[in-house]
């Protein structure tokens, strides 16, 4: 005799061997935990860093997640937006969002005070493969807000100073005035083996460092590829000159690592906003390497 | 396992009578102005059942609705907090559904359980029990569930599977939920003999035989596995995309949504997800305006590529179920089927 309890029961023993509750599995998938804003950096007059903790204080020190990965951001009455990570995994306890005003969710954020409150959930997507790094010399390649999730990778870097050879950031900035993150490019110029270039579109009075895109700098630097992982993130048009000049000068495509930028509603590889040639960007990325990409031919690729 | 038996059609409603003293029992029913949907049957007595016409609508809406609250969000001195708002869930009966209509059920489940189990779903899946039918022939000539490898007769999926013979049905009742419901009203069941079992199968040899439409999928999977469709296909079924997303509403497995807020006072609102579809300019549209998605020529490249290469790649077979309601939909003829033609004539 089956009565609907009983099939119930039947039901839950083959879909939660794992012993979760129904409830928790509902509730947790979409669910955002609050998180409070305890800083704001502005970076430049588009970008400011929001440092966050959950206000779960027992969960925000249990709290980890890996460079390259993201989370799922809610602003109150503006839904939600995926922001990848620019703080450094090596120093939990709090989480960095680097952020730049491009529409309503993120144009509320920057409205937000230091004490207002955020949704939060995550961290979702394949994070920069760091063991990978070890050993080999870090050529950052960065333009405008791509800087913010390589940060974390060179922070976490740092942190390690000893796993790896020579570091070189090339950033590229609009205007002197855009150049964002001064006080950890400040920071970085004093550590060993370390190199820093900066590029800007157009320059102003006093700046001294190069003008024009940042695969300038690139043409300028030497590059071993025996021996070097190239990091690059940054607007599409720069995405696709930097990854060709870095195949050029014969660093092999699985040590060329990018980033790709999608819309996206879930995080969890369910909603396919983010569909990337029959990836999806949530879960099988954000982070590639070039390898990949030749293999998909996303339109960042495409000539 | 493997039990097989006969349901007297006389008998039909007394059992379902039954049913819905446990169940809520959702079933084709013909409504006054002559269409067929998948409703809830509140009275059995005043519906008219139909068994063989293709509903309007798929089982999707029942278990992914076209609009549901997944939270509350409220934003007071203590803060910023969501609560979860648990899926209306009574323990359903879906009856007679189709072989295409199972097929997208089957698709749902792996899709929403993979990596981000989704309980919003699950839940409602959990409390279904599902009794399908297979299709003595096409219910329309738009079917085209053969071409798909998901019809006219399924042989798994369901929990009891009917197949019409005429003043009898015979059923298959090959999993535990339906061995189940046959023990608990045994009355209603004979025991089906050798010449049942040979009825089915002329039944289903006549359904197999009565497609009047041959449409090449196989042939169009494999060319997109190969990347050989031409770029001027897309563009041309593209640019008679009218962009309203009546295909993938339409659509038994189209499962792409969107989560978006509803501010309902100062202080509060609810966080909804409704269906959403790939042919949407806005669906890749990033904030400040760049879209991945070349729309004008692009706009359906998606919808295909997704139903015919990255299913098959992911799950081994295609998303679409051939069930063809999309093709009677799109005014603009830019259909599955459509394009499934223009790739295997090779041109636009």
């Amino acid at each position: 005799m089956l009565s609907p309890g009983q099939g119930k029961e039947e039901k839950q023993l083959r879909l939660h061997g794992s012993g979760e509750t129904m409830h928790t599995v509902a509730a947790d998938l979409y669910l955002p935990r609050q998180a409070r804003i305890d800083g704001i950096v502005r970076e430049n007059s588009q970008i400011k860093t929001f440092v966050l903790s959950f206000v779960d204080e027992e969960f925000n020190s249990a709290f980890r997640y890996q460079c390259g990965q993201f989370l799922m951001v809610s602003v109150p009455h503006c839904g939600e937006a995926p922001i990848s990570f620019s703080s450094s995994p090596t120093r939990p306890g709090s989480i960095e969002l680097s952020v730049r005003r491009a529409g309503r969710l993120t144009s509320a954020l920057h409205e937000m005070q230091v004490g207002d409150r955020l949704g939060l959930r995550g961290p979702y997507g394949r994070p920069f493969p760091l063991a990978g790094l070890v050993g080999r010399d870090l050529l950052f390649v960065a333009g405008g807000i791509g800087l913010a999730p390589l940060r974390s990778v060179v922070n976490a870097c740092l942190d390690a100073r000893e796993h790896y050879g020579g570091i070189t950031v090339l950033y590229g900035s609009r205007a002197p005035s855009d150049i964002a993150f001064a006080a950890d490019l400040a920071d970085w110029a004093k550590s060993p083996r370390f190199a820093c270039r900066l590029s800007v579109d157009s320059a102003a009075p006093g700046w001294r460092g190069a003008v024009g895109p940042v695969t300038g700098l690139l043409t300028e630097t030497g590059v071993d590829p025996e021996k070097s992982v190239a990091l690059v993130c940054g607007p599409p048009l720069m995405i696709r000159a930097v990854l060709g000049m870095l195949s050029e000068k014969g660093l092999p495509d699985d040590r060329i690592l990018t980033t790709m930028e999608r819309q996206m509603k879930c995080g969890v590889g369910l909603c396919r906003h983010c569909h990337m040639e029959g990836k999806l960007v949530c879960v099988d990325g954000p982070v590639f390497s070039l390898a990949e990409l030749k293999r998909l031919r996303p339109m960042e690729l495409a000539g | 396992m493997h039990d097989r038996y006969l349901l007297q059609k006389d008998h039909l409603k007394s059992l379902l009578r039954k049913l819905m003293k446990e169940y809520r029992l959702v079933a084709p029913a013909r409504n006054r102005h002559g269409d067929v949907l998948f409703v809830v049957l509140e009275d059995l007595d005043a519906a008219e059942l139909d068994l063989a016409a293709q509903p309007q609508n798929s089982l999707k809406e029942f278990f992914f609705p076209q609009r549901e609250a997944l939270y509350a969000y409220e934003i007071s001195d203590e803060g910023y907090r969501f609560r979860p708002l648990a899926p209306e869930c009574p323990p359903t009966i879906y009856f007679g559904v189709h072989p295409c209509d199972l097929s997208a059920i089957l698709y749902m489940d792996v899709v929403f359980s993979q990596g981000g189990r989704d309980n919003f779903y699950l839940r409602r899946r959990r409390e279904s029990v599902l009794i399908g039918v297979n299709c003595g022939a096409p219910p329309s000539d738009k079917c085209f569930c053969n071409a798909t490898g998901h019809g006219p007769f399924l042989d798994f999926g369901a929990d009891l599977m009917l197949t019409d013979l005429g003043g009898r049905f015979f059923v298959e009742a090959d999993r535990a939920q339906g061995q189940a419901l046959v023990r608990s009203w045994r009355q209603f069941f004979e025991a089906a003999g050798e010449e049942d079992r040979n009825a089915r199968y002329q039944s289903f040899l006549e359904a197999r035989g009565s497609f009047q439409r041959q449409v090449h999928v196989e042939q169009a999977i494999r060319q997109l596995a190969d990347g050989a469709v031409a770029e001027e296909v897309w563009a041309a079924l593209s640019l008679r995309c009218h962009d309203c997303g009546g295909c993938a509403y339409l659509c038994p497995t189209c499962t792409c949504f969107t989560i978006t807020d509803q501010q309902t006072s100062a202080q509060g609102g609810v966080r909804l997800r409704s269906w959403d579809a790939c042919t949407f300019a806005g669906f890749t549209r990033m904030a400040g305006g760049h879209n991945p998605v070349a729309q004008r020529t692009g706009a359906l490249r998606q919808r295909f590529l997704h139903k015919l290469r990255d299913d098959v790649a992911r799950y081994g077979r295609p998303g679409c179920v051939g069930c063809g309601r999309c093709v009677g939909s799109c005014f603009g003829g830019a259909d599955i089927v459509r394009f499934v033609e223009k790739a295997y004539e090779g041109g636009c």
